[in-house]
């Protein structure tokens, strides 16, 4: 857990516990490696941006799933089902 | 034209409205992805309708986007209709402006307003109209409300056309590096306008910049120029900001437009929604629908085939006196007529009540709930929620289950989706199961072979998963609220797929038929049971009969228990001497993990091609007499 700024705090978003809200700072590719971005990171990161999850996006964390399971959140109008895995991978910073 | 717009906003009921009966559905050219084409007749015109996968976006992660995408594109349509979901404006909003991008004529028809208004969402369409510069006719497709407006509009459109619609402007950085570029581009002879090819050079599309590559190489150096210097101004990757800043114009626009009433109180669907995906009571909800799903199809199953069965004895009595029983008569009647029967006893009684609660669990939105609550289960082997319902469909039938693989995202998960679900006892294994095993042993015994079913499949996933390197994809899926579905929608969709399948596994099951009585008929069928009985008789411990009926299983599981009273000459099987419980048991193991029916390995070839399918096949008989030659020995140590 990094500390930003004064207010606000960065987290997984798989971390955030349900009914909290956060906004996204960042989606961690997998592997950094510009020569690699396409074969690696590429489909996931860009799935997630259509899907509507960039960054400045508020989420608001509804529920997740018992054993390690997706996490459920609500954004942009919607809902989503998202894998744990993925979420891991957003960074959100949340108000304190 | 055509109809584009995400998945679940009421695309396929506008298309069946609009084109009534005149459908034809099939795959793109060379691809296994449906194509959906239809006739719209309206005031003596004559319009060819396509319907366009459902996605939300028109990069090219998915290949129905860069279908979706170079057919607007490329094939240029009169007009292209954006169906959007009116309660999910802002997501549905920003695949219109990637659309008007592409510069084809659009008209919007905003969907589910009814839904909307119960949310609570009010919006202003003929604001909306304005801003986007495009016509927006409201719809509600479940009720046929605006369909003829709908009509009507396109028509005017692709008659007179309408003025251009607005133009989507980024922010200052972007903007002016697109224009740069688009200049550049237009001095190419592309299939699309100058403007978007820029925008998807700054996202570094790869196609795209395949194509530019091919024809200018510094336009492609020059994108990468200024897509670094964007990424160096906001910190995020150039497509990052793009998509990003897309977003927001949409959910300005959406901001704009509608007027949001808190609701008073909490609506039924939400609550349902709530229970459905509950941590602890979801799962015995979704183990009651799903049982309940299973013992209603069974029991009408059953009762029907039965029923069926019946009349066709007393069709073949008739037959008998006409033409007698000689060679021809029997080849005619045993092969063609019989795997018809067959055919049809399946496909009506079993198929039919599956297909239509299926994609009614799915018009509801009840099956991307259990996606939701088995995706970390399924994630130990490898595949993610979407991949249970697949499974779910296998228990009905393996064929479309193994053609619906197809929804998973890589061609690794393709692969490894469609060997687990040739795994899942279908509706005919389940015949077997119950018939023999759940009638003559036991209940329990049954059920027991149901969860060794289970388990190999957990098992053999998780080592494919291994074997199979690569990164799983997650998880990521929209759920959409709770409604009711549109029955006519689910009962065209649940007919269309049993087309799909009569047309596929049909031929295979008559042809089937018709040699193996052929080989009956030369008296072919002994001999071969004699020279498989060292697997059979010594390895598996059955009667060298049984090998005679597992080869007739390949044209469909359930002919193995048909076969097996013939040749015994009776329909008590507990009568029979040398065939007991533990022989009972092995033969059913072995029938429901051996081989992945005749139908089924064509699915399997038409989806992976004919190697794999080869390998899935060879590697379950393998498997199944393997693991039967162990139960027969467990199973004759614990004395039963």
């Amino acid at each position: 857990m990094l500390q930003t700024e004064e207010a606000t705090l960065e987290k997984k978003l798989s971390e955030l516990k349900p009914g909290e809200k956060g906004v996204i700072v960042s989606i961690q590719a997998l592997t950094v490696h510009r020569r690699h971005r396409h074969r690696h990171s590429w489909g996931f990161q860009r799935r997630l941006e259509d899907m509507g999850l960039t960054p400045g996006t508020k989420v608001i964390v509804v529920k997740s799933a018992p054993f390690h399971g997706p996490i459920e959140i609500y954004v942009r109008g919607s809902r989503l089902a998202i894998g744990r895995g993925m979420a891991e991978r957003i960074l959100v910073s949340v108000e304190k | 034209m055509s109809l584009a717009g995400n998945a679940n906003v009421g695309k396929s009921v506008i298309f069946n409205h609009l084109t009534g009966l005149h459908q034809h559905i099939g795959n793109w050219p060379g691809k296994t992805v449906e194509k959906a084409e239809g006739t719209l007749h309206f005031k003596g015109h004559t319009i060819d309708v396509i319907d366009l996968p459902g996605i939300y976006s028109l990069s090219t992660f998915s290949i129905e986007e860069l279908i979706s995408r170079e057919y607007i594109a490329v094939e240029n349509p009169d007009l292209v209709i954006n169906v959007v979901d009116a309660s999910v404006l802002e997501r549905n909003l920003f695949f219109t402006l990637q659309l008007m991008e592409l510069e084809t004529p659009i008209v919007v028809a905003l969907n589910q307003m009814d839904m909307a208004k119960k949310k609570g969402i009010r919006i202003d369409h003929e604001k909306l109209e304005k801003i986007l510069g495009v016509p927006v006719v409201p719809t509600v497709a479940t009720s046929r409300a605006g369909i003829y407006e709908l009509m009507q509009t396109s028509v005017d459109v692709v008659e007179k056309g309408v003025g251009k619609p607005t133009k989507i402007r980024y922010g200052e950085e972007v903007e002016t590096r697109i224009q740069k570029l688009s200049e550049m581009v237009s001095k190419l002879q592309l299939p699309y306008p100058a403007r978007w090819a820029a925008i998807k050079l700054l996202e570094e599309d790869e196609h795209i910049e395949g194509r530019i590559r091919q024809l200018d190489l510094k336009i492609v150096s020059a994108a990468r120029e200024f897509a670094e210097e964007i990424e160096r101004i906001h910190g995020h990757s150039c497509s990052t900001v793009i998509t990003s800043e897309r977003y927001e114009i949409a959910g300005r626009i959406a901001r704009e437009v509608q007027q949001i009433v808190r609701l008073r109180k909490v609506p039924m669907r939400e609550r349902l929604h709530a229970l459905t995906t509950h941590k602890i009571l979801g799962y015995p909800v979704m183990v009651a629908v799903i049982l309940s799903v299973f013992f209603a199809i069974f029991s009408f199953g059953d009762y029907t085939s039965q029923l069926l069965g019946t009349l066709f004895e007393n069709f073949y009595s008739i037959y008998e006196s006409v033409f007698g029983t000689g060679i021809l008569a029997t080849l005619i009647w045993g092969g063609i007529i019989e795997g018809l029967v067959a055919g049809i006893t399946i496909a009506l009684p079993y198929l039919i009540p599956f297909y239509l609660v299926l994609y009614f669990l799915e018009d509801s939105g009840y099956l991307s709930r259990i996606a939701f609550l088995m995706d970390s289960l399924m994630h130990k082997i490898g595949l993610h929620g979407k991949a249970f319902i697949l499974m779910m469909l296998g228990y009905g039938c393996n064929v479309p289950a193994c053609l619906g693989c197809r929804i998973m995202e890589t061609e690794r998960e393709r692969f490894l989706a469609t060997f687990v679900v040739t795994l899942v006892p279908c509706a005919a294994t389940s015949v077997i199961i119950l018939g023999l095993v759940g009638a003559y042993v036991g209940f329990q015994w049954a059920l027991l072979l149901y969860v060794v079913d289970l388990l190999v499949i957990f098992v053999l996933g998780r080592i494919a998963f291994k074997v199979l390197r690569g990164e799983p994809t997650g998880l990521i899926m929209e759920m959409h609220d709770y409604r009711m579905p549109h029955l006519k929608t689910v009962v065209k969709q649940a007919w269309f797929r049993l087309k799909e399948f009569v047309i596929m596994a049909f031929p295979l099951i008559i042809a089937g038929s018709f040699i193996i009585k052929l080989v009956d008929v030369l008296g072919l069928l002994e001999p071969i049971a004699d020279v498989l009985s060292p697997v059979t008789v010594v390895w598996l411990g059955l009667p060298t009969i049984t090998g005679i009926t597992l080869i007739f299983g390949v044209i469909r599981k359930e002919l193995t228990l048909l076969m097996l009273s013939t040749l015994f000459g009776t329909t008590n099987f507990a009568s029979v001497a040398g065939f007991g419980p533990v022989q009972m048991i092995v033969f059913t193991l072995v029938a429901m993990l051996y081989i992945p029916c005749i139908s089924t390995i064509a699915a399997l070839a038409k989806e992976q091609g004919w190697k794999r399918a080869f390998f899935v096949t060879f590697f379950e008989i393998a498997f199944a007499i393997f693991l039967g030659g162990i139960a027969y020995r467990i199973l004759m140590l614990t004395g039963m």
